[in-house]
Formats: C-alpha cells, structure tokens, sequence
C-alpha cells in the first residue's frame, strides 16, 4: 500500500506504533502500551466518524449562534437584543477598532475558518482529495490552536452578565445565541482532538504527491 | 522538525525540576487570591459592582445558561486550579517518591492526562477578555482594577512560564529508568 514511499516511513511498516496516550512507541504486536497499559490501536478508524457527526452538529450549530441574540441589555427600561454581529458592529460605531477587530476574529472569523478548515481535513481523508498533505497537517494544527481563543466572547460575556446587574436601570442577560455559540467552541474543539491524525497519511499515500 | 508536519521533535529533555516547582509554588499562591478576589469592578451611578470569576460563572448558570456557565468556570477556574496542583504532584514525586511502586503509578496517570489539562485552561483568554471588558464598559462607567485582577493577570504569567519550563518527555524518561 505505501511502498512508493522512500524518505518517510510510517511506523506500520517498521513494526511500530505510537501510544496515543502517553506518546511512547510500542511494537505493534503488543495490545496495551508498555508504559501506561492504555489499549493500543494501530489506527483509529471510527474516529473519522466521530470526527464528521461532531462537526456537522457544530455548523448547523453556528446558524443559530449567529442568528440569535446573544445577549439581551436593558437600558432604563427599553430592552435591546444584541447578536454577535450587531455586538461588534456597535464597537466599530463607538470607534473601538482594536477590540472589534479582536472580537470579530475570535467569534466570528475563527469558528467559521474552524469549520471549513476542519471539514476541509476530513473530507481529504474520506473522499482521497488530492491536497497538499503538509499544508493540511499546518492547517490542522493552527485549528486546534486557534479554536481556544473563541473562549473570549463567553469569558466576556459572563462578566459583562455578572456586572451590570441592575434591574430596569441597567442590566445585561445573555441571550438563547450563547449556548449554541459555547456548543459550536466544544464540539469542534471535541471534533479535532478526537481524530486521529495518522489516517492522512496512509489515505493519501496512493495520490504520490511531494510532502 | 518532523519531515511531514515540520513540528518540532523532542530535543534532549532536560526540566530544572527546582524551577518547577518553584513556579508552581507561586502559582498555588496566587491561585487563591485570583480567584476569590474581584477581577473588575465598575463605578455606575455611585454603585460599586465587583465581581469574581467564580461569581461571572455562576450569574450565568443561575439565569439558565448553564452551558456557558461550566464552559467559564472550567476553562478559567478548574482546569488552572488541577494543572498547579497535578504539576506540583509530579515534580514533588519525581523529586522524593520515585522509589515507591504507588507513586509511578499516580505519576503515571497524572501525566497521561497533562495535554489535556493543558489545553483546558485558558487564562491567557481571560486575561484578554478582563481587557476587552474594560474597554466596553467604559461607555457606561468608571472601571477600575483591583488586587484581584493583579493576582489573576501575575498566576496567568507564572502558570505560562511554568509550561514553558515543564517538559512532559522529561518526566517520561523519569518514570522510564
């Protein structure tokens, strides 16, 4: 299957694998790993599945995430409904350029390239797309670093909520968007830890594309 | 570098166990204080409002957003909190107890689950959130910083430099021979 290989061997070949837990390479005729006795598999082949039904979840998540509301602020007594979006569009009126742009990219930029990127990955290991494998193993793991900083809308959120708290006068609630958007920011972030890696590259081998 | 993935491989491990776990003193110092000490505090019509990161994520549970709520509270309270005190377990282990067969195994275990632990804490995002919240709130009021917020903003600088002095093939290679 991957005998056109000739610089890079896969641990298969030599015998070899890795343990997924604690990252000690084992002979692949042992069933538990020699340093932790975690279970070993070769190659996670449900995982892709996993991976798929977790990131479907998370695209049809993020339509309501930014549809809806996500927080709703009382202003003596008039209530107005904020969506992420509108959120942001507000900071650029108010001349906040740094901190929309900041926004802007952790909660509407990052998820939606998390998405694409991610549903970019699985569909090369599913359907055999003929890309750039190095240039996807890049993109993945500038995902599953980037995926964190969407955190910032809730952390801000929660705070803002925990304020401003002050009946009719003033008071700030988070709206149903929140959960949704904290699912989006989950189950991605589930989606990529979940997959294993190593399918890529034996999914591949057979399209003889330079790494 | 790795050929495919051009991420760095291991160069010979070395940790200064010493450093670590003086940093992950500090650390467990400031953890408290960070936590039950306000991060911010605003002025709105001669109304003091303070708040903690554990109050945050409660105000959100308690209107319904439980989702956000536990989100907040692991990633900005629980998971630093287990990362300081898992760090400190491995390094006083592997500096006293490597001899007893107990004590591997909790090593062991411990850092099976450290790149997880890792992954969830997330304080560098709230310090950046303390931040964009200032800058929103003051259209409304006076916002002002206490020794909380200090606190929060020095355990996130510690706990940064302390990840960056913790090497996990360092202490596999400890629990090896």
């Amino acid at each position: 299957m991957i005998d056109d290989q000739v610089d890079c061997h896969q641990g298969k070949e030599l015998g070899l694998v890795l343990c997924h837990k604690c990252k000690t390479v084992n002979p692949i005729a042992n069933k538990t790993c020699k340093s932790c006795g975690y279970a070993i598999e070769v190659r996670d082949y449900a995982s892709l599945q996993k991976s798929w039904a977790l990131l479907i979840t998370a695209a049809m998540l993020l339509i309501p995430a930014n549809l809806y509301p996500i927080s709703r602020l009382t202003n003596k007594g008039e209530v107005v409904y904020d969506t992420i979006f509108s959120g942001i569009a507000h900071l650029v009126h108010s001349g906040m350029m740094p901190i929309a742009i900041i926004l802007f990219t952790a909660s509407i930029l990052v998820p939606c390239l998390k998405i694409i990127g991610l549903g970019l990955y699985l569909s090369a290991i599913s359907f055999n797309l003929p890309l750039s494998k190095s240039k996807l193993t890049k993109g993945f793991h500038i995902i599953e670093w980037i995926g964190r900083w969407s955190m910032l809308d809730l952390f801000v959120l929660s705070t803002t909520v925990a304020l401003i708290n002050m009946g009719q006068l003033l008071d700030a609630q988070p709206a149903p968007a929140a959960t949704a958007f904290g699912l989006v920011i989950l189950l991605t972030q589930v989606a990529a830890k979940i997959l294993d890696t190593r399918l890529l590259w034996d999914r591949l081998e057979s399209t003889n594309e330079s790494n | 570098m790795c050929p495919r993935c051009n991420s760095a491989l291991y160069d010979t491990p070395y940790c200064s166990i010493n450093g670590v776990l003086a940093l992950c003193l500090t650390a467990l110092i400031l953890y408290f204080p960070a936590n039950f000490y306000p991060v911010i505090e605003i002025q709105f019509l001669g109304n003091m409002r303070t708040t903690t990161v554990i109050q945050a994520a409660i105000e959100v549970c308690s209107q319904g957003f439980w989702v956000v709520g536990i989100a907040v509270l692991i990633a900005a309270v629980i998971a630093p909190g287990i990362l300081i005190f898992s760090t400190l377990i491995q390094v006083l282990i592997v500096k006293y107890g490597l001899k007893s067969r107990f004590a591997r195994k909790v090593l062991k275990q411990l850092l099976c689950y450290q790149p997880l632990i890792q992954q969830m804490s997330m304080l560098e995002i709230y310090v950046l959130a303390l931040l964009v919240c200032d800058f929103q709130l003051t259209d409304f009021s006076k916002v002002t910083f206490g020794i909380g917020t200090f606190c929060f903003t020095m355990l996130f600088v510690v706990t940064i430099f302390m990840q960056r002095e913790y090497k996990i093939e360092h202490m596999w290679e400890q629990v090896d021979d």
